[in-house]
């Protein structure tokens, strides 16, 4: 690659640009496999999908640029979902806001129950919210009886709330979920750049210890990712509520790994320290499209569908490790060839003013 | 910042001191033994008024009698060890004080009490005579004290402008990412150092990661600055560049509290000298009232003999062969015979690709041209394996990485690559074999450790680098590599190893000895190879290997620009060093485009 490439665009940057690539290379090959593959309808529909997930991802990314993860998600969104839900069901007249609110809060407090336990009781991430995603799903369970709540129950207001249009253009709507979850992405790319909390969640990810000893409040810092994660995941739940309406014990199972995979495909290193929403909403972008592409492709089984988003993922990390690795390398070498001239130049002005 | 042509003047002092000084008995300060308890009456220069030497004429009246931090009688126990045995020390406003002591003397503990990480058991902090409590790293960094570590505490992800202002508060609401870079540079200008302050810190070399701790410190304030190790793995033009920049630190008035094992460089910088002993203080001196031999004394408490030894002996045929081996990009055209029972020393600055060449010789990064004989017949060496096969052991630089398995104990690092010989015909480990022959490496290199069984992790650095030496023994090699084996352990260990060496070498063994510490590396080798830039610069026998030869083929080709002798010009060789510094600078350059 030309070095003048390089010195404009970060090899991150560089990495966005392939994904949007390969994301467009699949609509279109997707658009040639599937009749009315861009029909508004369709592309709604995956918009809206897209819309949770991305909600969801932007938490998760917060949790993994602290070198942790939060498994436990899918079952905050269904918790979530169900309760506020039930409660939906049987108190009449709610504001949707104070709905929405108490979905944010019960996610909130399932959200610190995580930060508590890996911040301040220092279990594993991994381990903590493997626990929680079973207990979390558990607790649902057990609250609901195993009932289901079914749309015919909920509020209007509510039904009316997924086709609820920002802007539409030609069929193809600006859904509000889809205006909401873009606001949280970028509000969260915001916090990353320009909030000192954001800046030091890339430390703590980056170099835990030596966070510790430059002072940071990792503890603290590492609870409110997971508190936020939580909080988002609530937010989720309450836009799965309104997609969906009927809500059984398994919503949202799974979806943990789909926001994982969109988070990493998207270049959030799982090992902490880098990555952007940018690449986040990417990913989504890209997990989401193959998702719902396969489903309707015909000829594609369940199986053979879980088969290629595994596959994708280890592709994605794959070549994460070693193109990017190529291009820092590169990146820093013309950097540092650029300084070292400047510095030569320096050096030789002074040499000949010293000579004369 | 090694090579990027900054105009380093400072005079490498370390050229002028032999290492035979250490042998020379002078009088063992005394203050330790006439002082009720403690130093406290010494260090703040109250009880000798008479011997104190003004080292810095801008420091003067700067309140020597008001020391900025100030520990007294600090104790600290960790189960049944008394990690700090009532221990007082005062740092004043523009000092550099050097801590000195064997491993497990208590220097660690000392650091982390001052910094927050632990909290004394007993005893008072007080800066400017108040007295404080330090329980956290943020109390510490509010109170202007900061540490730099052997092994830099950066954040490889974020930019070196982040790096630096990472740890600030009240700095508004909002990133200022323009504002932050400019003041960044302006920081390091103030160490007159340039870096580029948007790059990404893991692109860095581990000198210029310090350089950015540094300026981390002081963009935070800092009064007192804690040195732990910083040198250890700086080749001798960064350790210089480093030093110019305490300096600088000190002529604004931080307090620097230094630690290094090597003893040269303690006396090159230090204005006062502190040793502690098993967790006590044993003197504080001024540097030019101590000699290396005494502060060794005082360190050790018992007399060393020898700092290096060497004894006299035949090497016998070219054992190993190595004829214009390559490797793209990193090191080139380096050819050699290494003979039974022969030192070969490599030498260089780091980075000059000695540990490349290892690494290519033990197959773990293969060359890609050049020829290899061993005992007269060519071989190819593309992995670890083959080279084990052939009899080619490697010990690494990075115990602690690279070296050991940690959790794992002694006996089980010491057979892990000649498990195959520790098998049952069922395939399982036969402990008691295993166990045996860690024992007698245990005996053999006075490993200490309470048994064959005790994990790695919980040895002191010296009795880890006897066990990865073991491991490699247990190998039986014709060849042994070793690469930094006494880097970071203390003079005890640091002597042992240097005997082992001598012991191998006269049973026949071939021994490469890649030494960043000069005088190390010219008394233990035989013959001396020194490697610049990828490049091998010259092979010098023992008795031509002066300081000012290996140091200047290391720096470049300027072997007679740098006059020859103990008494160096100084000017001159500054002068030497300055136009080196930009040749390199173009060096890097050419190598740069190549690519």
């Amino acid at each position: 690659m030309s070095d003048a490439i390089l010195r404009r665009v970060r090899p991150e940057q560089f990495r966005e640009f392939i994904l949007l690539f390969v994301t467009v290379g699949l609509l279109l090959f997707f658009a040639s496999q599937i009749p009315n593959y861009f029909d508004p309808r369709s592309v709604n529909r995956l918009t809206t999908g897209l819309a949770i997930t991305l909600v969801v991802a932007v938490g998760q990314v917060l949790v993994v640029l602290t070198r942790n993860i939060d498994l436990s998600v899918s079952s905050m969104v269904g918790l979530t979902a169900y309760v506020v839900g039930t409660i939906l069901t049987r108190v009449e007249g709610m504001h949707p806001l104070v709905a929405a609110a108490l979905a944010m809060a019960i996610g909130l407090a399932l959200g610190a129950i995580n930060g508590l336990i890996v911040a301040y009781g220092k279990v594993p991430a991994i381990i903590a919210t493997l626990g929680t995603l079973a207990l979390y799903r558990v607790v649902l369970v057990e609250f609901s009886g195993a009932k289901t709540v079914t749309t015919a129950d909920l509020p209007d207001w509510l039904n009316d709330v997924p086709s609820a249009t920002l802007a539409s253009a030609g069929g193809y709507d600006l859904r509000l979920m889809v205006g909401i979850a873009l606001l949280v992405a970028i509000l969260g790319q915001l916090t990353l750049r320009y909030l000192p909390f954001g800046r030091r969640l890339y430390a703590i990810g980056s170099n835990p210890e030596a966070a510790r000893t430059a002072g940071l409040p990792v503890q603290r810092d590492v609870f409110t990712a997971f508190a936020l994660s939580g909080t988002l995941s609530g937010l989720a739940g309450f836009m799965f509520l309104v997609r969906f309406g009927n809500i059984t014990v398994t919503a949202a199972q799974g979806l943990e790994l789909q926001v994982v995979a969109a988070v990493v495909v998207g270049g959030v290193n799982i090992f902490g320290g880098s990555g952007s929403m940018v690449g986040a909403l990417l990913g989504v972008l890209m997990i989401e499209t193959l998702q719902q592409s396969l489903l309707r492709w015909a000829g594609i089984s369940e199986f053979v569908k879980d088969a290629i988003l595994g596959l994708l993922i280890l592709v994605a990390v794959t070549a994460d490790t070693i193109i990017l690795g190529r291009l820092r390398e590169m990146w820093v070498r013309v950097r540092r060839r650029d300084h070292a001239r400047a510095q030569v130049a320096i050096a030789d002005e002074g040499g000949v003013a010293h000579g004369a | 910042m090694g090579e990027r042509g900054i105009g380093c003047v400072l005079v490498p002092t370390v050229l002028s001191w032999r290492p035979s000084e250490i042998n020379t008995t002078d009088r063992v300060p005394t203050a330790g033994s006439w002082l009720p308890g403690f130093g406290t009456g010494d260090a703040n220069g109250m009880i000798q008024p008479a011997t104190e030497r003004r080292l810095d004429d801008e420091v003067v009246a700067t309140g020597e009698e008001f020391p900025v931090l100030k520990m007294e009688h600090v104790s600290k126990q960790f189960g049944a060890t008394l990690a700090l045995d009532d221990v007082s020390l005062a740092l004043r406003r523009g000092e550099i004080h050097a801590l000195l002591g064997e491993n497990g003397a208590g220097k660690s503990t000392l650091i982390k009490i001052m910094t927050g990480i632990q909290t004394q058991d007993s005893g008072e902090i007080r800066i400017d005579g108040k007295p404080v409590r330090v329980t956290s790293s943020q109390d510490a960094q509010r109170l202007g004290v900061a540490a730099i570590y052997q092994e830099p505490m950066i954040f490889p992800d974020l930019s070196v402008a982040e790096n630096i202002f990472i740890g600030h508060r009240n700095r508004g609401k909002l990133v200022d990412r323009r504002g932050m870079e400019r003041e960044a540079a302006e920081v390091l200008a103030r160490l007159d150092v340039t870096l580029d302050v948007g790059e990404p810190a893991r692109g860095l070399t581990l000198a210029e990661q310090q350089t950015v701790e540094i300026a981390k410190a002081i963009s935070l304030d800092v009064r007192v600055l804690i040195m732990d190790e910083p040198t250890a793995s700086l080749s001798a033009h960064e350790v210089q560049q480093l030093f110019r920049i305490v300096h600088t630190l000190r002529q604004q008035g931080v307090a620097i509290l230094f630690i290094s094992h090597r003893m040269e460089e303690v006396f090159e910088i230090a204005d006062r000298v502190t040793i502690l002993r098993d967790g006590r203080w044993i003197s504080t001196t001024p540097r030019a009232e101590l000699t290396p031999g005494s502060a060794i004394r005082q360190m050790v408490g018992r007399e060393v003999q020898e700092l290096f030894r060497r004894s006299r002996r035949e090497p016998g045929a070219v054992l190993l062969a190595v004829r214009g081996l390559c490797r793209e990009g990193v090191f080139q055209d380096v050819s050699f015979d290494l003979r039974a029972g022969e030192v070969l020393g490599f030498a260089g600055l780091v980075g000059a690709g000695r540990t490349d060449m290892a690494l290519a010789l033990f197959g773990i990064s293969p060359a890609d041209a050049g020829e290899i004989e061993l005992e007269g017949s060519r071989v190819t060496i593309t992995n670890p394996r083959d080279a084990m096969a052939l009899g080619i052991a490697y010990s690494t630089e990075d115990r602690r990485q690279l070296g050991l398995v940690m959790p794992l104990s002694i006996a089980a690092n010491i057979s892990l690559p000649s498990l195959p010989r520790f098998l049952s015909p069922s395939g399982m480990v036969r402990r008691a074999e295993e166990r045996d022959a860690a024992e007698a490496f245990r005996e053999r290199l006075s490993i200490r450790a309470p048994s064959v069984e005790t994990p790695t992790s919980s040895l002191s650095g010296g009795n880890q680098q006897k066990v990865v030496i073991s491991k490699w023994l247990e190998t039986n090699p014709k060849v042994l590599i070793l690469d930094e084996p006494t880097r970071g352990i203390d003079v005890g260990a640091k002597v042992e190893v240097h005997q082992l060496i001598d012991d191998l070498a006269a049973r026949g063994m071939a021994i490469i000895l890649i030494s960043s510490d000069l005088p190390e590396v010219l008394a233990m080798s035989d013959r001396v190879l020194v490697m610049r830039e990828g490049r091998q610069m010259a092979i010098f026998d023992h008795h031509e290997a002066t300081q000012e030869r290996v140091l200047s083929a290391a720096m470049g080709q300027f072997g007679d620009i740098l006059p020859e002798g103990d008494g160096i010009d100084r000017i001159a060789a500054a002068e030497a060093i300055t136009a080196i510094d930009r040749l390199v600078a173009g060096g890097r350059l050419v190598d740069g485009e190549r690519q």
